[in-house]
Formats: C-alpha cells, sequence, structure tokens
C-alpha cells in the first residue's frame, strides 16, 4: 500500500508530460496548416476594416497566441492560455469560447457512452459467465458465435445499419436530432421520455459494437479461475451451483473492471461515428464539424480533451487496477 | 549386391522430402471448407479491385431516369440517387479501399515489427526510447488523430493513405513483437548464435524473424481489415476531399444526399456495408489456414 502514492504520482507526472506533447502536436499543427490560416484570418480582417491591432487582438483570442511573433513566444503564450484552461474561441460559432462548447458537447457523449458501456458490460458479463460454465452444452457454441459475430462489425457499419433498419425500413425509432422539436427542452417529464427515446438506437450501437469484446474476455478470465482451488474446495464443500457461480464471478469480474475504465476512455474517440450519423452534438461530432469547416481553435480543442479522457481513463485505470486487487498490493 | 550403385548425390527419396509452401499451403487450405471459402472470397475481392475498374468508363454514368431503380439485368444492384449502378460502383470503388488498406497493413506491420525486434533485441536505452513512443502512439486516440491530421496530410493516393494508416497504428504489434522477441533471445539457439560470434543483423534476420514470421503474416491480414475500417470511416466522415469513387465515399454519399430517409435504396446503403464485412470474414477464415501453413510445430507429419 505504501508504494501506492509514488506510484500514482509518477502517473500523473507521466499524464501531464502526456497532454503537454499532445498540446505542442495542435500548436504545431496549426502551424503547419497549408496556407496558414492564421494570417489568412488576420488578412481577412483587414480586408473588412479592422484595425491592424484590433485583428491580432481578435486573432490572439481565437488561436490563443500572438501572430508575427517568435515561435518560442507563440508557443508560451499558447500553453500559458491552455493552463488556465482558455481553448481560443471558435470560428464557426462566431465568437464563442471553444471551452464553452465543448462544456456543453461532453454531456451528449458523457451520458450515451457511458450508458452504452454499461449495458453491454452487463449483458456481456452474463454471456461471459455463461459460455465458460455451460462449456460442453450448445448454449455456448451458440453463444460464443454470435459474441464473435458482433465483434467483428465495425461501429460505423453497426450505427449506419441501426440508423438505417429502425428509422427508414421499419419506422420504429425517430431520426435525425437528439429530442423531439416540438418539446420544450427542461428538467421536465415529456422532455427526458423524448430524450432516452431518442437515445434508444445511439446507446444500442455503442453497446452492441462493445458486448462482444466483454463477452470474449470475461468467458477467458472464468475460465482462467474455474481452475482455481477455492472453487473445488468450494464444490467440495457441497456449496449450490448458484452460490459457486456467484463466487467464480466475483473474481473472474476483477480484471474486468480495469478494462472498463479504458474502454469509456476511448469511447470518447469511438463516439465520432455515431455522433454523426445521429446527430449527437458531442465531442466527436464537435471534432468533424471543426475539420470540416476549418475552425481549427476548436479542432485542436476537441481533439485536446478527447485525448485527455483516455489519458486520464488510463490513469484511473491504472490505480483502480492496484486499488482493486489485494493480490498486486503486496 | 554385384550392380554398380550409383553414388549418393543428397537425393531423398520423394517420401522424405520436404513439401514446398505450396503443397503445405494447398493441403492446409483444403482440410476444411471454411478456409476454401475464405480463399475465395479474398481472391474474389483482389481480382475485383485489380480487373473490375477497366470494365467500366472513368466517369460513370447517371441517369435522371432511373433514380433508385429495383435491381434488373442492367443493374444487378439497382441505381443510386443519381441513377448510377450500384454494382459499378462497388466493382470500381473497390481498387482504392483494397490497395490502401493492403498498403496500410504493410506499413504497419514494417514499422511495428522493426520497432518491437529491436527494441527487444537490443533493450537498455534504445529499448526504453522505442516503448516510449510506443506508449505516446497507444495512448493517443487514433481514429480522431486521423481526422485531425487529414487538415495537413492530403490522403488522396493508397500510397499516403496506407503510410498515414501504418505510421498511427503501429503501437499494438510493436509490443507484441518486442514480448516476442524477448522471450525469443532467451532460448538456446539465439544463444548459440551469439556465442558463435554472428553478427546482430544476421540473428535478427535469419533466427529471431523467421520465429515470428507467422504472427506477423497473421497481423499482416489482420491489419487489412482494420486499414479497411479506418479508410472508409474516414472517407464517410467526408474529411478528405476524394477524387475517385470508393466504398467509403459511397457511404458519405449516401449519407449526405438522403438515402437514409427513403427504403428505396436499400440495396444502395447495404451494397458498400456487405462489401466490407464479406472481407473481414473471408480474412477471418483464411486466418486460421495461415496458422498451420507458417508455424511449423501445427504441421503434421
Amino acid at each position: 500500500m505504501n508504494k501506492l502514492v509514488p506510484r500514482l504520482i509518477r502517473r500523473i507526472l507521466g499524464g501531464i508530460v502526456m497532454i503537454l506533447a499532445v498540446a505542442s502536436f495542435t500548436f504545431f499543427l496549426i502551424h503547419m496548416i497549408p496556407g496558414n490560416p492564421v494570417d489568412a484570418k488576420l488578412a481577412q480582417l483587414e480586408i473588412a476594416g479592422v484595425q491592424p491591432q484590433q485583428a491580432m487582438t481578435e486573432v490572439h483570442a481565437m488561436y490563443g497566441f500572438m501572430p508575427h511573433q517568435p515561435l518560442y513566444v507563440q508557443y508560451v503564450q499558447y500553453i500559458w492560455e491552455l493552463l488556465h484552461l482558455n481553448l481560443g474561441k471558435s470560428i464557426t460559432y462566431a465568437g464563442v469560447s471553444v471551452t464553452h462548447l465543448l462544456l456543453e458537447a461532453m454531456p451528449w457523449t458523457v451520458i450515451t457512452v457511458t450508458s452504452g458501456i454499461i449495458v453491454s458490460f452487463v449483458f456481456g458479463i452474463l454471456a461471459g459467465v455463461i459460455i465458460a460454465v455451460y462449456r460442453d452444452r450448445g448454449i455456448s457454441n451458440g453463444l460464443t458465435l454470435f459474441s464473435t459475430f458482433l465483434h467483428g462489425i465495425p461501429q460505423l457499419i453497426l450505427a449506419l445499419l441501426l440508423a438505417y433498419l429502425f428509422t427508414t425500413i421499419w419506422a420504429i425509432f425517430p431520426y435525425g436530432s437528439p429530442y423531439d422539436a416540438a418539446i420544450a427542452p427542461g428538467f421536465t417529464l415529456p422532455f427526458i421520455g423524448s430524450l432516452a427515446w431518442h437515445a434508444v438506437l445511439p446507446v444500442a450501437a455503442y453497446a452492441i459494437s462493445s458486448y462482444g469484446g466483454w463477452a470474449l474476455t470475461m468467458k477467458s478470465s472464468v475460465i482462467s479461475v474455474l481452475g482455481d482451488d477455492f472453487i473445488l474446495a468450494s464444490e467440495l464443500r457441497g456449496l449450490k451451483p448458484r452460490i459457486r457461480i456467484g463466487y467464480i464471478a466475483r473474481s473472474a469480474i476483477l480484471p474486468l473492471f480495469t478494462t472498463l475504465t479504458l474502454s469509456i476512455g476511448f469511447m470518447f474517440g469511438g463516439s465520432v461515428f455515431i455522433e454523426e450519423i445521429f446527430d449527437y452534438r458531442g465531442l466527436g461530432y464537435m471534432l468533424i464539424t471543426a475539420t470540416g469547416n476549418l475552425d481549427y481553435p476548436l479542432m485542436a480543442g476537441s481533439f485536446l480533451i478527447i485525448t485527455v479522457a483516455v489519458i486520464v481513463a488510463n490513469i484511473v485505470a491504472d490505480f483502480l487496477y492496484t486499488a482493486i486487487d489485494p493480490r498486486i498490493r503486496v | 549386391m554385384s550392380q554398380a550403385t550409383a553414388p549418393y548425390l543428397g537425393t531423398v527419396p520423394p517420401e522424405f522430402r520436404r513439401p514446398s509452401l505450396w503443397t503445405i499451403s494447398w493441403r492446409a487450405i483444403t482440410r476444411k471448407p471454411s478456409r476454401v471459402i475464405g480463399i475465395v472470397i479474398i481472391l474474389f475481392f483482389t481480382l475485383m479491385a485489380i480487373f473490375g475498374p477497366m470494365l467500366y468508363p472513368k466517369q460513370l454514368p447517371i441517369n435522371p431516369a432511373e433514380l433508385y431503380a429495383p435491381p434488373s439485368w442492367a443493374h444487378p444492384l439497382g441505381t443510386d440517387f443519381e441513377g448510377t449502378s450500384v454494382l459499378a460502383e462497388i466493382i470500381t470503388g473497390s481498387r482504392y479501399v483494397l490497395s490502401a488498406a493492403a498498403l496500410a497493413a504493410v506499413f504497419t506491420i514494417g514499422f511495428g515489427t522493426l520497432a518491437g525486434v529491436v527494441s527487444g533485441y537490443f533493450l537498455g536505452s534504445t529499448d526504453q526510447i522505442i516503448m516510449r513512443v510506443t506508449d505516446f502512439i497507444l495512448t493517443i486516440p487514433g481514429f480522431p488523430l486521423l481526422i485531425v491530421l487529414s487538415t495537413i496530410w492530403s490522403f488522396g493516393s493508397p500510397i499516403a493513405m496506407g503510410l498515414v494508416l501504418g505510421l498511427t497504428g503501429w503501437g499494438g504489434l510493436a509490443r507484441a513483437v518486442r514480448s516476442q522477441t524477448l522471450s525469443l533471445r532467451e532460448r538456446g539457439f539465439i544463444e548459440a548464435a551469439r556465442g558463435l560470434g554472428l553478427s546482430n543483423s544476421h540473428i535478427i534476420t535469419r533466427e529471431i524473424l523467421p520465429n515470428i514470421s507467422p504472427y506477423i503474416a497473421m497481423n499482416l491480414l489482420l491489419s487489412v481489415t482494420g486499414g479497411i475500417y479506418a479508410e472508409v470511416g474516414l472517407f464517410f466522415l467526408g474529411v478528405i476531399p476524394f477524387q475517385s469513387n470508393n466504398w467509403g465515399v459511397m457511404l458519405n454519399l449516401a449519407f449526405s444526399n438522403g438515402a437514409m430517409y427513403t427504403p428505396q435504396s436499400l440495396l444502395y446503403m447495404v451494397s458498400p456495408m456487405a462489401c466490407i464485412l464479406l472481407v473481414t470474414f473471408g480474412i477471418v477464415l483464411t486466418l486460421d489456414a495461415f496458422d498451420e501453413i507458417l508455424n511449423p510445430r501445427l504441421r503434421e507429419g
């Protein structure tokens, strides 16, 4: 236990270095974009009749650095603004700060991703236990085949198929927006109901695409636990199979919790397709539209946030791994 | 024993001769029907990508009178929102998708194997540096990175696309190859080779690489599927300007031209997706045979 704190500190420091590296990457990326968008914006403002000094300040607000200064000065300015959580101003959403836009986008991604992963985790775990425990029955083979099949479908195709099949071919679910436009947004029952009804397909897309992975990992985890002595002991003590399965599942699930945290981080990156297809204004959607509209501050900001989510998830997973499993702490 | 025996020149009687790679492959593939199906699917799509585009004009004809036409002899998979034959689009679009994916796999394998072997064989500070870079590559979410890179890198040609997919995707393989190299370098035959004073490059190319080649070959095939998903995804999102038609562009145009809203576009929507899944399916089925062909330990007598 006493090694836990220095280890955690080392991981956090490593994470900070990585975040800085990604921030530097986005900084240099903006400078490498063909046609120099910063100068182009400056020229555009000056043509529009803005005073040069004022144009400079406006560009500074957008990108977080003053143009026409030595590169290292720009770099220090950029990182300095980042440390103050200032990611610049969006170009397409005229003048709105990127931080504000991303904070607004975050709930759409976080809520759909986590509910999708929780649903798939529950079903995947159940399926994995069934596959491993009833290894010699038909149901096990069937479930394995089913899980492998679902595991193999890429998220893009899955989401497109779900959207197309269940909104157009069989018009069961609504399509095209995250809630019914006729209902006024607010904390009211009809609005929340509408949100949930519209979220069925995107959440299902997240859930189905990660279900297979859980089922197959849980299967091998359970099989490795089945050989342990304490299972044999519980069998010899004459415990009911139901209680025994409980014992097995409880220790087999441990390694999966770390993967759970990791996958929440990675799903942030995978949110791109599902948000584009179901028109959810989350982080992935922001990244796509910003890239499409050449809104570089917003693009750099959303890429940074997505990466930070992954890095944080990595650290939490590592920490959880040591905290949850007493055998590692020694 | 009076007759003169011909001098024994090292010809091995046929029953003891080591079978050629072709024989081994043929035996391994025909052992299970699923593997034959896999190979047939891959061959089918390879031929489609090589010769298919020659059958059609560079600019596919559009026909405003036949929007979303049902399947017919002229258009076996129906037509799209402009009246272009879906089958023609699938065939002409296969070349870019498959060649870029194949190149992506080659680059991924190249970078990953190089980094993994060098890191696992030389250890020390080389290993430290390479593994830091690998961690970095593995942590950064790959697909968003590709989207961001699309602003400074033109993915137009299959080579450019393959190269960037390779550059962003080698991390996992490098780690796996490194751990395999680590366990190999402690084995007796490698120690013997080092004891004999053989050069590092000889040990790596002649002793280590052949031993991990089955693993690499399987990953080559698997990376093709990864490459297809990534490029189709990029084209679907429309962040790359496209010069020619391909399956990802088809999905993009279908999505942005309202094919999602009409049930008549069923074949148009489903065809590119079905092709992607079929290629994946073929690759997964073939992988099974690959393992047996390349892994001497699995071969029977």
